[in-house]
């Protein structure tokens, strides 16, 4: 049983917390990002869209985050010249990212990191849900 | 995840329109496209050669590059439902 679980069922116990809203918890948690110890797989993007005029929308999108470890490597063979053209593109765009620090460790780094990244935007027009699992 | 060597060899799409009686499934055989354009990158390999060496790039590292992008895109899904419209397409 997980951290997150053992918390809910805890405070189900200590009456902090009615049975719906554990049930909503554990579904959440279960739904939930990558868990400690497992590689993240997935950039998951699920949109939920109700525009006046255009309708209903959803989307749902799974994108391998190999993906984004193969587009690191493209970086690689980009010219010396080009990457400066780039790095200083950015800097007059007020980004200070230099592209030759996009490392394949660096990125393993911010895809351990990423594990935990949930976005979520719930308004009246639209719900956004970003996740990695 | 153990990373693949090769492109999506197939792909699924399925498509629904309001007013249609039947949707539309299909099941591509990509890796046939993968087959067609072997012979033409065989071709191109001059060009390519000589372009990498005016823009100094190294061309086995680039073509190992973007086949390991297309590679990376295995398990890829993406599914649009705009009410009257479903799309929905996965990478093998």
């Amino acid at each position: 049983m997980n951290d997150s679980r053992r918390q809910i069922l805890d405070m189900l116990a200590q009456g902090k917390i009615t049975a719906d809203e554990a049930e909503r918890l554990l579904a959440a948690v279960e739904r939930s990002p990558a868990q400690e110890g497992e590689t993240v797989k997935y950039l998951r993007v699920l949109v939920d869209a109700n525009d006046e005029h255009e309708g209903p929308t959803k989307v749902n999108v799974r994108v391998p985050m190999q993906l984004l470890r193969a587009g690191v490597r493209l970086t690689g063979i980009i010219p010396a010249r080009a990457r400066d053209q780039v790095n200083d593109a950015l800097r007059k765009e007020g980004i200070p990212f230099d592209i030759n620090n996009l490392t394949p460790q660096n990125l393993e780094e911010m895809v351990e990191h990423l594990r935990d990244l949930t976005v979520d935007v719930d308004n009246e027009h639209a719900k956004v849900r970003v996740f990695c699992e | 995840m153990k990373p693949e060597i090769l492109p999506p060899l197939t792909a699924t799409v399925r498509v629904r329109r309001a007013g249609w009686r039947h949707g539309v499934r299909l099941w591509l055989p990509l890796f046939l496209i993968w087959l067609l354009l072997v012979p033409l990158l065989i071709l191109l390999l001059p060009l390519l050669f000589v372009g990498a060496l005016i823009f100094g790039i190294n061309l086995w590292r680039s073509l190992k590059a973007l086949n390991g992008v297309l590679a990376a895109t295995h398990g890829t899904h993406v599914e649009v439902d705009r009410g009257d419209t479903k799309f929905f397409i996965r990478l093998h």
